[in-house]
């Protein structure tokens, strides 16, 4: 291979290319980043960036370390299609870039019900930046959405003093983090003054003054700010005429391969693995998984499967969650603390957790990934 | 020898510890949590080193990690 091309430049991309790099491939390397700027930390957007509530915030909290891929940056560009059989991405200013090999990690883009400026998501910097404007007036606030992302807003407008209201099915939180810290989650939140509504959003349309959330209730609700977070697509439109997709999906093998020559890693991929197909939209799953994918890309078969690290963290209403492992379900065995308060240690044996090596969690306690791994990893007795 | 410096910005690190698990002969936590630089100065021709140093100072989560030459 001389010529790689990487479509999408965020956590990715960049890990994708400095990853060829490590590995010695010294050829061209071309990265299509539809933002203007270089790849910034996402995790920060809705956490430090948004907790910070200086009218000129520093930005120095979403730096990512310089790359080192030496690659050609094309950035504020789009790939818009694939030709496979003459080993061509086309951009969206009609240029053309051919390659030996193809690091697909465009990424998605967050879930909306309009096209409205109105209703805000959070994914890029430019969002968040407009959701820190909006905020600033102390809008009363609706969050569609009860996951880490939708909960993590909910907590800064709500530090901010707005008023918030969160809707979300069940309970929030738990499909991250299991039931009873999704309760703890809802708890908390409850405390800070925050309204859950367990219902679900069907539709957003334009009213007179402002838009309009239709629940399935059949409740009506007109908030002064409305932020959704309900998810997100992967951007995988580009692939349409390419004959790659599968049902609409951009799919990988457990190296992170569609084809010898094409890998793909980060939000836009949906990994296979035996009988089911999972995409695992988390920052750290973009790194861990792109670094194996640009791994097979160069070395093929000779490169390891992909062992995904379960690690998850979400910083909302006072709680500093950390989980080592899948959610799980049932009760956990309390190691320190205690669940009906905000300090706690938790562990859920291998038995009891999705992928049989475990769970743990740590709650505003300052516990080091590698020792909340080998907690959930203990043996008992 | 040309050298590479790790710098730690420590305010800023929360003591997730992903880079002890790219790193573990650079760094590691203490028991409080506290990210301690075992390494600060590396080969800048040790590839292996310079390479999990890079791996640490990409995986954290809050940017507190840095390679200064």
């Amino acid at each position: 291979m001389k010529r790689i091309v990487i479509t999408g430049y965020g956590a990715a991309g960049v890990t994708a290319g400095d990853t060829l790099r490590e590995l010695g491939f010294d050829g061209e390397i071309t990265i299509v980043g539809q933002e203007p700027s270089r790849p910034y930390s996402r995790p920060a957007l809705s956490k430090a960036l948004l907790a910070d509530h200086r009218q000129h915030p520093d930005l120095s909290v979403l730096s990512l370390p310089e790359p080192m891929h030496g690659a050609q940056e094309l950035l504020g560009r789009t790939a818009t299609g694939l030709d496979l059989g003459r080993r061509v991405v086309r951009l969206d200013d009609g240029d053309e870039l051919p390659f030996d090999g193809l690091f697909i990690a465009s990424g998605a883009r967050a879930r909306r019900f309009t096209g409205s400026a109105d209703e805000l998501t959070l994914r890029s910097l430019e969002d968040a930046l407009e959701l820190r404007r909006r905020l600033s007036t102390r809008p009363q606030t609706l969050v569609l959405g009860g996951g880490a992302l939708g909960m993590e807003v909910a907590s800064g407008a709500h530090a901010l003093g707005c008023e918030v209201s969160i809707v979300h099915r069940g309970v929030p939180m738990s499909r991250q983090m299991g039931p009873v810290l999704g309760s703890v989650c809802a708890r908390e939140a409850q405390t800070a003054g925050t309204a859950l509504i367990d219902d679900v959003a069907i539709a957003v349309r334009q009213g007179d003054s402002g838009l309009e959330v239709e629940l399935a209730s059949g409740q009506r609700l007109r908030p002064e700010l409305l932020v959704t977070a309900i998810g997100d697509e992967p951007n995988v439109e580009w692939l349409e005429t390419s004959g790659l997709l599968e049902e609409g999906r951009l799919v990988v093998d457990e190296k992170g391969l569609v084809t010898p020559e094409i890998a793909a890693g980060g939000d836009v991929a949906w990994m296979r693995k035996g009988q089911w197909m999972r995409r695992q939209p988390l920052w750290m799953y973009a790194i861990d998984q792109s670094r194996a994918a640009a791994t097979a890309l160069l070395q093929g078969d000779a490169a390891p499967a992909y062992e995904p690290k379960p690690y998850f963290w979400t910083e909302q209403f006072g709680l500093h969650l950390r989980m080592a492992g899948p959610p799980a379900e049932g009760q956990p065995e309390v190691v320190e603390g205690a669940v009906d308060t905000t300090q706690m240690l938790l562990r859920w044996p291998a038995e009891r957790s999705s992928d049989g090596r475990g769970t743990a969690v740590a709650v505003n306690h300052r516990m080091p990934v590698p020792r909340l791994r080998r907690l959930a990893a203990a043996v008992d007795g | 020898m040309s050298t590479i410096r790790i710098e730690l910005d420590r305010p800023r690190c929360e003591g997730h510890g992903l880079c002890e698990e790219s790193a573990s002969d650079l760094m590691h936590l203490d028991d409080e949590g506290e990210l301690v630089l075992d390494v600060t100065e590396i080969d800048a021709s040790d590839e292996r080193t310079v390479a999990a140093a890079r791996a640490a100072v990409r995986v954290c989560p809050v940017a507190a990690l840095k390679l200064a030459s």
